[in-house]
């Protein structure tokens, strides 16, 4: 009993230094189109549970309005705000049910980030991202532009070159055919002189 | 007569992990951007064979990607 009760004291300890409390994230989605009063109880309704549970808040990032993938209760946007909080592992159940039950909450998910997490804010670096999207399509356009032009150029190029090759090649015949042509026309001349004189 | 390198198809084998490359220990959910390439049209993950990722990330990934859905950032079915 006393080395099982000793690992669990170690256990704990390299957890945290504070015994039986750990760090949790907690991400909640309300509804976007909403009064500021309406807005203000939802995030006052959720601050309260985990006050009720003992929760200490480390970090809040409000994320502004957000497009949904997917219809959720009939609403296409929301807005989420994310709570990274200290709690005693024990009360993580009655927060997750008070969450599931409270009014105004579309959706909320409780969870443990691994070892070594650093918490960042991911609302600057998404908007960041929306303005960055537009311009990097604006680039695709421009180089997909380019490389038409370019393959137009090349055609036209190829063509040009390929008509200079033909009016190289096409001088000598033509001459070596005038020439045949004249043989021809003489020996044929001769022929027809001769043949008549046969004749 | 050597085809031309833009026809040619990229050999698979040479993929490397994207997340190996930046060191990545954890994938967010909450970072839509580097999930969202990782999806397909129809919202479904992405094949390993397509993407490169290792094994170990791509199962962070799925995670990031479940947990996304869940809280409707990205789309179970288009």
């Amino acid at each position: 009993m006393i080395s099982l009760q000793s690992t669990a004291a170690t256990d704990t300890d390299l957890d945290d230094q504070e015994t039986d409390v750990r760090l949790y994230e907690c991400s909640v989605l309300y509804p976007f189109p909403l009064n500021q009063k309406e807005e203000k109880d939802i995030i006052d309704g959720v601050e309260e549970i985990f006050k009720e549970a003992g929760a200490r808040e480390v970090a809040k990032d409000k994320w502004g309005r957000r497009g949904l993938a997917y219809p959720i209760k009939g609403h296409n946007e929301g807005a989420f705000i994310i709570y990274h909080l200290e709690i005693d592992p024990s009360k993580v159940k009655e927060i997750n049910e008070a969450l599931r039950i409270s009014h105004g909450v579309l959706r909320h998910l409780m969870i443990k980030p691994p070892k070594g997490y650093q918490i960042t804010k991911f609302s600057a670096s998404y908007e960041k991202w929306l303005n960055e999207r537009e311009t990097v399509e604006e680039k695709r356009e421009s180089e997909k532009e380019e490389e038409l032009q370019r393959r137009v150029t090349e055609k036209a190029r190829r063509q040009a070159k390929r008509v200079e090759k033909e009016q190289k090649d096409k001088p000598p015949v033509t001459k070596e055919t005038t020439v045949e042509k004249d043989k021809l026309s003489e020996e044929l001349e001769k022929l027809i002189s001769d043949d008549e004189l046969d004749l | 007569m050597a085809k031309n390198p833009q026809q040619r198809r990229s050999d698979p084998r040479r993929k490397k992990c994207p997340f190996c490359e930046g060191g990545a220990k954890y994938i967010d959910y909450k970072d839509y951007p580097t999930i969202k390439p990782y999806t397909d049209y129809f919202g479904s993950v992405r094949q390993r064979y397509y993407t490169g990722i290792c094994l170990k990330h791509q199962k962070m990934l799925r995670t990031a990607i479940q947990r996304a859905r869940f809280m409707g950032m990205l789309a179970y079915r288009k």
